[in-house]
């Protein structure tokens, strides 16, 4: 078990590394040039043969002549810094500096992930509450009038992009009805504090929420039941009831134990989604996280910002990956990992 | 009995049963397994339904842009967000007969009857909080005698003399000269013979050559200059400008700024019978029937058409002109977008009096007093912030998003089938190695990966080129699950008895794999295609709803919801996102009701048998 663990997690290492070399890659196809930026204000003021001379001072400073694997290797952090001679990167901790924020970016991003976790556990929680009950019950009544219904309803669900539902959401509650508030994620100007706060909060996201929960419920339900149905056909199903098990103990402790392998680890990788956030949500819904933050960052060519938090994803799809396998051997003493 | 027998082998003739009735038994062994894959396709309804509707509407988007010819330039200010509408050339019934005056705005009509009585018709909601069609109380008691509609108010004037605006007075649309003020105030008539509007100003004529201007001076030029006064026969606006008909027979320019109706005005126009204007021309006849056209001429509009007889009056809309000829015949040219230099052929059969232009629409009274429009008649799903019909983007962005749909699919089948193959044929280190890539892309998070490619490439490309980016990084981000189905499926065939046989035969292993084992799993690929493409369109919009996909003005369904997340978009402007909603929805709910539909049918155990 031990040595599989650390197989993956080796794996996992290079994949990371592999994969951050490209996007570093990729970012670095942007035409920028911090040095020409920096001296720009003293343009001006030099004359021009010193001004390409401290020009070049600054590229070399900077290292921008430096191949690619080079300068990835000074952003990672294994090699040092030019400029300050001191490891400076990623596995040091530092993220880079968000130009729209005007702070280093391991400093915006907490509070932003605040935000988004606070709003996905209840859009999480709230799915799964509905959506396993639900296609337990549609694969013990298959072919029955809710199952077909349902089958419908969910093929809707997850046909229909989330910003549309969100925009059907919107109209009708916030609108219309004038439930929920249309944006944002608390009463401007108002300083509540304690559970006045929290309710303020809550009584914001509530709308993102339910457009959330809406959103996943198609794709969840006919997992839970697709498992349950595969789970339901085995002959050890047929065992139990011969025996003369009640159909609630051969439903919930023979069939549901078994479908639940399948669906634990997409329930895991849900739960790693937490951190990440929806940028298409939080956009539509002016909601102050990760994925607003990350869409803000490349609305305004904040590449470092977003270079990071796409790092930040990476990492998080990564463990989730790791999580999924290992979840395997812990839900099904069958499964044998290790060999 | 025998009618029975009839359609049956009809039938049997069609699916290629040659006549002959077979047993069950025979029937099972016989079927080949695409035949059985059709036939199980059609017996499921909701599979058939999803893909009758999507068929129609594939047809739709593929055909209808040849009829629906959309121009990527095109924008109308004067037509922004107007709703699903076709009764902008519905004169009411109460006038119809008995015209004194029709003055057709930007969306909507306005007319007088001979008892001055003032009627609107189409759409008189100029902004989101002006009504036009809100006519003021004392206007509605008044006996109109004059009326012109510009491109935010109305000005009318009444028999007592009184000048009356309303609609947008923001920008000094109704702050009337002092001269007509004082006027008004000592109840003195000043006898007005023509009004008209433009760009937020508004010019009076009165019967002894005196004209008035007042309105937005910063954009309009309402300054006149003093030697004219008293000389003046008629007058045209064009949007920014006024030009007059002397008593002379010659043109002056009234205003003092030079643009290019001043500075392009012809030399030695004289014995000018009738004079109008479009948004940005000067049109002018004289006696002999010769029409001059300058200003900044576009859309051909100084193209005079050959005419029959001679031209005795000439009309202008915004974009074209419209002639009376002396035999009663009507002619329109210039800009046809609307139809609205199109005369329709029952208007030259009748007698026609006079006609009534502006903007996209023309009202001939014939000389029974009926009312005959051709023209904007209004648009069928509405119109965007920027002017643009709805219907047409709508048809445009379909074929957009379809063809960028398939084509993402048809890279990411390519990706997967090869490296599928090779992954579960080969096995080993290549299938681990191809594996572990699946996972990693398979895993990423897939709309941020695919936003910050399409930020940083996206910077340095063209809008086509564009296009072409979003149609790869969709197909390479999304190959992963075509890849882990066919090494499955090649992992399992590999084992069965036709592979073995190949194998002895000494085929080569390239050809096992792509035309041996691959024709074997085609109908789970087309199943898996078929979900990809929903997935794909899917992605694509959501792509573009956030700025990130395919940009503007090319359309998709996409990109043509952002900036609906707003409450006034959804609520006020519902056009503008729920024909594309529901259009784009039905579409996806089809194709995966058709995937879904494809799976059950593939897959023999749900065949119950």
């Amino acid at each position: 078990m031990a040595k599989y663990v650390l197989k993956r997690i080796g794996y996992m290492v290079i994949v990371f590394f592999v994969v951050s070399f490209l996007m570093y890659s990729i970012y670095n196809l942007i035409p920028t040039d911090p040095a020409r930026a920096e001296l720009e204000p003293l343009k001006m003021s030099l004359k021009p043969e010193e001004y390409e001379e401290r020009y070049q001072q600054l590229r070399d400073e900077y290292g921008l002549d430096d191949p690619i694997p080079i300068r990835y290797a000074r952003w990672m952090g294994f090699m040092k810094d030019k400029q300050t001679d001191t490891y400076h990167g990623m596995l040091q901790g530092y993220f880079g500096y968000s130009s729209l924020y005007k702070k280093d970016v391991s400093v915006v991003i907490p509070e932003r992930m605040e935000n988004t976790i606070f709003i996905n556990i209840f859009s999480t929680i709230l799915a799964l509450a509905i959506t396993i009950p639900l296609g337990i019950y549609c694969a013990v009544h298959k072919k029955g009038k809710v199952d077909n219904a349902v089958q419908v309803v969910t093929i809707i669900g997850y046909s229909i992009p989330v910003y549309i539902i969100a925009l059907i959401f919107i109209w009708f509650f916030a609108v219309t009805f004038e439930i929920f508030p249309v944006s944002g994620s608390q009463t401007p100007g108002a300083s509540y504090t304690g559970i006045r706060q929290f309710l303020d909060r809550l009584y914001y996201i509530s709308l993102p929420v339910i457009v959330m929960t809406f959103g996943s419920l198609g794709g969840m339900t006919r997992y839970v039941r697709a498992a349950m149905i595969e789970a339901l056909s085995m002959d050890y199903i047929r065992t139990a009831r011969a025996k003369g098990l009640r159909e609630k103990v051969v439903i919930y402790s023979h069939a549901w134990r078994n479908a639940l392998l399948p669906v634990i680890t997409v329930i895991i990788s849900w739960f790693l989604g937490i951190f990440g956030g929806s940028v298409i949500i939080e956009n539509t819904f002016g909601l102050n996280g990760m994925g607003a933050l990350y869409y803000a960052g490349l609305m305004n060519r904040d590449y470092e910002l977003a270079l990071a938090i796409q790092m930040f994803y990476i990492v998080v799809s990564l463990i989730g990956q790791l999580v999924t396998d290992l979840s395997y051997g812990f839900v099904d003493p069958r499964v044998r990992i290790d060999k | 009995m025998k009618k029975e027998n009839k359609i049956a082998s009809f039938f049997g003739r069609l699916f290629g049963n040659r006549n002959k009735q077979l047993s069950f038994m025979e029937e099972e062994q016989l079927q080949s397994p695409t035949r059985m894959i059709v036939r199980n396709f059609m017996s499921n309804k909701l599979g058939m339904t999803g893909l009758i509707i999507f068929l129609c509407i594939f047809l739709f988007v593929m055909i209808g842009p040849k009829f629906f010819v959309l121009d990527l330039s095109y924008q109308d200010n004067t037509q922004t967000n107007v709703p699903p509408i076709s009764t902008m050339l519905s004169v009411p019934d109460e006038l119809d007969g008995n015209v004194k005056d029709i003055t057709p705005g930007t969306t909507y009509g306005v007319g007088i009857d001979n008892d001055g009585k003032i009627y609107t018709w189409g759409y008189t909601r100029v902004t989101s909080v002006i009504d036009v069609g809100e006519i003021p109380k004392e206007v509605q008691k008044a006996h109109i005698e004059h009326i012109a509609a510009g491109y935010d108010h109305i000005a009318a004037i009444d028999d007592k003399g009184n000048v009356y605006v309303w609609g947008s007075d923001r920008l000094g649309q109704d702050r009337l000269p002092d001269k007509i003020v004082s006027a008004m105030n000592m109840k003195k008539n000043l006898n007005f013979k023509q009004l008209e509007a433009g760009f937020q100003f508004t010019a009076a004529l009165t019967e002894d050559g005196y004209l008035y201007a007042w309105g937005n001076g910063n954009m309009a030029d309402i300054e006149i200059k003093e030697e004219y006064q008293g000389r003046i026969e008629k007058i045209a606006l064009t949007t920014y400008s006024c030009v007059a008909l002397l008593d002379d027979g010659t043109v002056v320019y009234t205003g003092i700024k030079n643009n290019a109706i001043h500075d392009q005005m012809p030399e030695g126009l004289t014995n000018i019978v009738d004079i109008s204007a479009t948004g940005n021309t000067v049109a002018v006849v004289n006696e002999n029937g010769k029409i001059t056209i300058w200003g900044n001429i576009s859309d051909g509009i100084d193209q005079v058409p050959e005419m029959a007889a001679k031209p005795v009056e000439l009309y202008g809309g915004l974009k074209h002109y419209t002639a009376l000829l002396e035999n009663g015949e009507v002619i329109s040219w210039g800009n046809d977008v609307h139809k609205q230099a199109t005369v329709p052929a029952a208007v030259n059969e009748k007698d026609i009096e006079t006609v009534f232009a502006g903007f996209y629409q023309n009202y001939a009274i014939t000389t029974d007093g009926e009312t005959e429009t051709w023209g904007l008649k209004g648009y069928t799903l509405g119109t965007d912030d920027l002017g643009r019909d709805i219907l047409t983007r709508l048809v445009n962005a379909g074929q957009v998003t379809m063809t960028v749909g398939a084509i993402a699919v048809v890279i990411s089948l390519i990706i997967g089938i090869i490296l599928g193959g090779i992954a579960g044929y080969f096995g080993g280190w290549t299938d681990m190695i191809v594996m572990r890539i699946a996972e990693v892309i398979g895993g990423l998070p897939f709309i941020p990966f695919a936003m910050i490619l399409s930020a940083i490439i996206g910077t340095r490309i063209s809008v086509e080129q564009r296009m072409y980016l979003i149609m790869v990084v969709l197909g390479v981000l999304s190959w992963p699950p075509t890849c882990r189905l066919i090494r499955a499926q090649i992992l399992s065939q590999r084992e069965q008895e036709y592979v073995t046989a190949a194998q002895a035969m000494g085929v080569r292993e390239k050809s096992i794999v792509f035309r041996h084992i691959l024709p074997n799993v085609l109908s789970l690929i087309l199943v898996s295609a078929t979900l990809d493409f929903a997935t794909c369109m899917l992605t694509e919009s959501t792509l573009s709803y956030l700025g990130f996909g395919i940009a503007p003005p090319t359309p998709t369904w996409g990109n043509m919801l952002n900036g609906a997340n707003n409450s006034i978009v959804i609520q006020q402007y519902w056009w503008r996102w729920v024909f594309t909603a529901a259009i784009f929805g039905v579409c996806t709910i089809c194709i995966n009701l058709v995937g879904d539909a494809l799976r059950d049918a593939v897959d023999p155990k749900s065949n119950g048998r």
